[in-house]
């Protein structure tokens, strides 16, 4: 956990900004997979079989265009084309349900009340909260 | 026969959790790896990697191409060719 953040702040003292910017960017293009990932596991299922099997292919195992334009006997811009009709359609979804916006608001706000009832050791009314938390957590 | 060092993601819905391994770049999909090298975790707050450094070293030494996202991994980890 302090790794990551180490390499990121201790890199920032020596870096200009234009460098700076880059670095952070960077670390947001990995946010970018994260949302990704995160929009498929929500609407995923409303994709065709064959477009779940693209976006899966690229976004979730990390394979090439090429690679699974090869495998799959298409084009290597049909897979382009494909992921980002798919990443259109996700992000659609999104704007009328939000899912994944409550999703992530509910599970750092019930993350926040479990901590806090953690911290209150030796108070057993706590302890519950707490344990009600987690047990929220894991069904979110 | 090309080798790839990509990410894979593993762990349940809405949990996110990466595995970086070494993979033969011709056995797409069947989900055999060489190796398994690191992992990424974005749940936590800020987001946690650790990579093997001795394995990404050897393994990039031998030609193993990483993949645009794992480049990243190892650029924040500090590895270089």
């Amino acid at each position: 956990m302090k790794n990551w953040q180490k390499s990121i702040f201790v890199k920032k003292k020596h870096l200009t900004p234009i460098l700076l910017s880059c670095k952070i960017s960077k670390v947001m293009e990995m946010e970018e997979i994260l949302k990704q990932a995160l929009l498929y596991d929500f609407y995923g299922e409303l994709l065709t079989g064959h477009q779940k099997r693209v976006y899966e292919d690229v976004v979730l195992n990390d394979y090439s265009f090429s690679e699974v334009a090869e495998d799959l006997g298409i084009s290597r811009q049909g897979v382009h084309d494909m992921i980002r009709r798919c990443n259109r359609l996700l992000a659609d979804y999104e704007e009328k349900l939000h899912l994944v916006e409550k999703f992530v608001h509910l599970r750092d706000q019930v993350g926040r009340i479990q901590r806090i009832a953690g911290e209150q050791t030796g108070n057993p009314a706590m302890k519950e909260i707490e344990k009600i938390a987690a047990a929220v957590l894991e069904e979110l | 026969m090309a080798v790839k060092i990509r990410l894979r993601r593993m762990g349940q819905k809405k949990a996110p959790f990466y595995r970086v391994i070494v993979a033969d770049s011709r056995s797409p999909r069947d989900g055999r790896f060489i190796e398994e090298i690191g992992t990424y975790d974005p749940n936590t707050d800020p987001s946690t990697f650790n990579i093997n450094e001795e394995a990404a070293k050897k393994w990039l030494a031998n030609g193993a191409q990483p993949t645009e996202v794992v480049g990243k991994l190892f650029k924040l980890a500090g590895i270089n060719k």
